[in-house]
């Protein structure tokens, strides 16, 4: 009985890597599926969505045009795409510098409080966005700083931070520190090592927190809606338009919102190796 | 400033500066300065914030008490002691209620129930364990076959197509998982075809939509450490296993999982944290009975208006959190 099973496991464990493939192709199904049915829907021609009543364009060249479909307005979109940018641009050049410089002190200093601080520093990517977001509320209230694009880059700092400084810190672990050592003994300083020497040396590192931190503070949400006050950006913008249900419009401003974005981490990732 | 003109002064300076750059502190205290400052007042001082608002309580008119006389533990007491009953009672009657839920059969070990908050945060982290088992499950296989069975020239294709979704917009997809839910939609209309099915039903605003939706963004966070500890592990050591005796199953099972564990204890950390704290989830893909802590926090800011409660929910979740996170480090975990 027991061996007819140890069998039976063992023999499943034998022809195992074609039930892994099929396994793994089934992933692969489910993480992309939803994707290609959002695409294929947004040249759906059907007021109501979901159904699949036949090809059309028309939805996109409305949108194009600057006319409104279905309750969503392209230049209400358009505005709110270009804050996104904006929001995302300042947050990435202030927390690419910060969180860099921050990755060189914990790699390269001891102090005390270092394990504490270090602590610190993780934690804005772990806690839930929604606590990060109402306390960044609380405290812009009592502090008397109006809400706008400014408090949302203040925000989105706060946690870019912590994302460039881990990835960059990774990258520091497995650099050769004798090369700064010998580019000191030949005369260059510390400026010039930095320069010459570290920089390029730990560029992708830096590239990858950049990217990173872009691609959070463009896609965040949670954090955004509380601090931002009246302005939009893209997903509170979108987020408004899916409370309002499922319609064509939504459907087009999706399709290319996830055509875009993946294009470009694609070519980005073409060009870096694969980066998370 | 003028070299000719001021040859003492840059003397006296550039010693300075001599001074200064040879100091073993400057270098810490230069490249620690703007984060520090940045997460001490951008970060850590809102917290402090809504900290000391939890310790409050709310007025008349839905304004926030802050007078020593209203300091106190009243919103924690609130969250999770029934009205009338004894700390000690609360710890029992949670207790009984979680025996009574996790295990089947009706024992009916609790009289009362629990607060409702506390019914929300249990929901909540039972939320969370299911979508990491649940990813674990169907993700582990997957991991095993990118890091160990796939062809060399394909694995980094395999890893990216893994991470793509990851960077493409987070509410892109839930609404993606929502075109699939609701009625009539394509996933739908061939679950119709089902004898057992009918025709025009919907899985949306349901507990199933919210659990998908929390695996179908997070499931990445665990594909990726899974992947590359089982990229790292010798896979001779399998052969020695079953060169000594063992069937296929046994050298995984006491040879290749182990290796594999930082991975998967690094995994489930990631996607235990997001799912319990999720806020734009269940508001998206959820119903009325399956909201979670990070709405309840959400509404005490918004409809309910009762910010010193929201404020203590906001740190039980933390304590959660961080709870799990104690857990991960003590079982070996490392972070980052």
């Amino acid at each position: 009985m027991m061996s007819a099973f140890r069998r039976a496991r063992a023999s499943l464990f034998e022809r195992g890597s074609g039930v892994l493939l099929a396994q793994t192709a089934f992933v692969y199904l489910f993480l992309y599926l939803p994707i290609a049915v959002l695409i294929t829907l947004s040249f759906n021609d059907s007021r109501y969505a979901v159904v699949w009543q036949g090809f059309t364009t028309k939805w996109y060249t409305a949108l194009l045009q600057g006319e409104t479909v279905a309750r969503v307005d392209p230049t209400a979109a358009w505005n709110a795409f270009m804050n996104s940018v904006g929001i995302a641009a300042a947050t990435v050049v202030i927390s690419t510098v910060f969180g860099t410089m921050l990755a060189f002190a914990l790699d390269r200093y001891e102090f005390p409080g270092k394990r504490l601080f270090t602590g610190v520093v993780f934690m804005p990517i772990i806690i839930p966005s929604i606590v990060m977001g109402i306390s960044l509320l609380l405290f812009f209230n009592i502090i008397g700083v109006q809400l706008g694009i400014g408090t949302a880059i203040i925000g989105h700092v706060a946690f870019g931070i912590s994302f460039v400084a881990v990835v960059v810190a990774a990258r520091l672990q497995t650099f050769d520190q004798t090369m700064e050592e010998a580019a000191m003994d030949l005369g260059a300083n510390e400026l010039e090592t930095f320069r010459f020497v570290t920089l390029p040396m730990i560029k992708p590192g830096i590239f990858a927190g950049a990217l990173l931190a872009f691609a959070m503070s463009f896609d965040d949400f949670v954090v955004t809606f509380f601090i931002i006050g009246q302005e939009n950006t893209l997903p509170i913008f979108f987020f408004g338009m899916v409370r309002q249900g499922i319609s064509p419009g939504v459907n087009v401003v999706a399709a290319l919102i996830i055509v875009v974005t993946m294009a470009l981490v694609a070519v980005a990732q073409w060009f870096q190796g694969p980066t998370w | 400033m003028g070299r000719d003109s001021n040859n003492r002064a840059s003397g006296i300076d550039a010693q300075l500066v001599q001074r200064v750059r040879r100091n073993q502190w400057t270098g810490a205290v230069v490249n620690l300065a703007p984060s520090a400052f940045w997460l001490g007042v951008f970060f850590l001082a809102p917290l402090a914030v809504m900290f000391f608002y939890s310790f409050g309580e709310r007025g008349a008119f839905g304004e926030v008490l802050l007078a020593t006389e209203n300091l106190g533990l009243q919103q924690y007491r609130r969250f999770f002691v029934p009205e009338g009953l004894s700390v000690l009672g609360a710890v029992w009657t949670t207790t009984a209620w979680l025996i009574d839920t996790v295990i089947p059969g009706t024992q009916s070990l609790a009289s009362t129930q629990p607060t409702p908050y506390v019914r929300l945060l249990f929901k909540s982290i039972g939320y969370g364990i299911l979508a990491t088992v649940v990813s674990f499950v169907v993700g582990y296989p997957m991991a095993y076959y990118i890091g160990h069975i796939a062809p060399e020239e394909y694995q980094n294709l395999l890893v990216v197509l893994v991470i793509l979704p990851f960077w493409a917009s987070f509410l892109v997809r839930i609404y993606a998982i929502q075109l699939l839910l609701s009625a009539n939609s394509v996933l739908m209309s061939a679950f119709a075809l089902l004898p057992f099915v009918e025709q025009g039903v919907t899985l949306m605003n349901s507990r199933f939509a919210v659990l998908l939706g929390l695996v179908y963004i997070w499931i990445p966070f665990m594909i990726l450490p899974v992947y590359s500890s089982i990229e790292e592990i010798d896979f001779t050591l399998q052969e020695a296993a079953m060169d000594l005796g063992a069937d296929r199953f046994e050298a995984f099972y006491h040879v290749i999982f182990p290796q594999s564990k930082p991975g998967v204890m690094a995994g489930s950390i990631l996607v235990f944290i997001p799912s319990a704290g999720a806020y734009v989830i269940p508001e998206l893909l959820g119903g009325t009975d399956s909201q979670m802590i990070g709405n309840f926090i959400a509404d005490q800011f918004g409809s309910a208006g009762h910010w010193p409660l929201g404020a203590a929910g906001a740190f039980v979740l933390m304590g959660v959190m961080l709870l799990s996170i104690a857990a991960y480090q003590r079982g070996g975990g490392d972070l980052a």
